[in-house]
């Protein structure tokens, strides 16, 4: 047999005993990677909108928003609420959660008054009359360094001090 | 802070995805490939720094990855375990003109490419080469044989 070039060893590198296991190892490691693209088409990654509707005797409320987000990313967070009996002093307050980490953009159409209800973020929609909605859209963006699984995002819904709807969901923001 | 633990698993994605894709695709450099690596490094980019456009940040940044090659070099350089791990080993895909079917299978190389390879290095017939030996670089080493 002619002469081996230097360093190779027939039996590793030719004969490839002790490396049947490597391309197994190396298939399975590209499945993982091709895990994570066909995972996040199940928006496991976000950011797709999901849409919750609750109703109260006196009103309804649809929100609209992602539970899942990544860093820096710009979403939208829409809340409808329909008056079923009038509202005198509608008041929409979103938990810390909302804003935890976020960059809130604009609030549309601007709530008559902004304020602290103990630690919440509270929006004074005012007088809605019987059958008649009033949306309100959030524009926020995930801020770079916000990383959160589980954290808890609280709405309520309020006709002066009476709370009428109570919702809470848990978001993702992913790195 | 972020922007180093970004970096380190940027690295460590980027170094997997490079071993497992396997060396052939490395290899070549054809027009589709190289704009795969440009919007790669733009991908990778705005997961490293985001929004931060700072030169402290890019500072951080380059020096992460600068540290973790280092570390990969070294590591691969002094473990000759690592090494085989890191850089992988070469394999032999033609030994006394013959041609070792299971081996080119394996790198999903057909006779056609290594004949082309073979020419690009002025060896008319792979009946004159004594080893074709696919190298961990991705490139294929010819030696002829004999006269």
């Amino acid at each position: 047999m002619a002469d081996v070039p230097d360093a190779l060893v027939l039996k590793r590198d030719r004969d490839l005993e002790g490396r049947q296991n490597e391309i197994w190892i190396r298939r399975a490691l590209m499945a993982l990677v091709a895990a994570v693209p066909l995972v996040a088409l199940f928006n496991v990654f976000g950011q797709h909108a999901q849409t919750t509707t609750l109703v109260a005797p006196a009103a309804s409320l649809k929100i609209d928003a992602p539970t899942h987000f990544r860093g820096g990313l710009l979403y939208q967070a829409r809340f409808h609420v329909t008056a079923r009996e009038e509202l005198k002093d509608a008041y929409l307050v979103l938990g810390a959660g909302w804003a935890e980490g976020m960059t809130i953009n604009t609030i549309e159409p601007s709530p008559i008054s902004e304020s602290s209800n103990n630690g919440r973020i509270s929006f004074e929609l005012g007088h809605i009359p019987a059958g008649e909605s009033h949306i309100l859209f959030t524009d926020f963006q995930v801020n770079p360094t916000n990383v959160a699984f589980g954290r808890r995002q609280t709405v309520w819904l309020t006709d002066g001090k009476t709370r009428l709807i109570t919702y809470e969901r848990k978001i993702d923001v992913f790195p | 802070m972020d922007i180093v633990f970004r970096g380190i698993f940027l690295f460590a994605f980027i170094f997997l995805l490079t071993r497992v894709i396997g060396r052939r695709e490395l290899s070549s450099l054809e027009p589709f490939d190289l704009i795969l690596l440009i919007v790669l490094g733009d991908l990778l980019q705005q997961g490293l720094t985001q929004d931060d456009y700072s030169v402290t940040g890019a500072v951080i940044a380059i020096g992460t990855i600068a540290v973790l090659q280092l570390l990969v070099s070294y590591t691969s350089y002094k473990f000759p375990r690592a090494r085989r791990v890191l850089d992988g080993d070469p394999i032999v895909l033609l030994q006394d003109g013959e041609v070792i079917e299971r081996n080119l299978k394996r790198e999903r190389i057909t006779q056609e490419e290594l004949a082309a390879q073979a020419r690009g290095q002025q060896i008319a017939s792979l009946a004159d080469v004594q080893w074709a030996v696919f190298e961990p670089s991705g490139t294929i080493s010819f030696i002829p044989k004999k006269q």
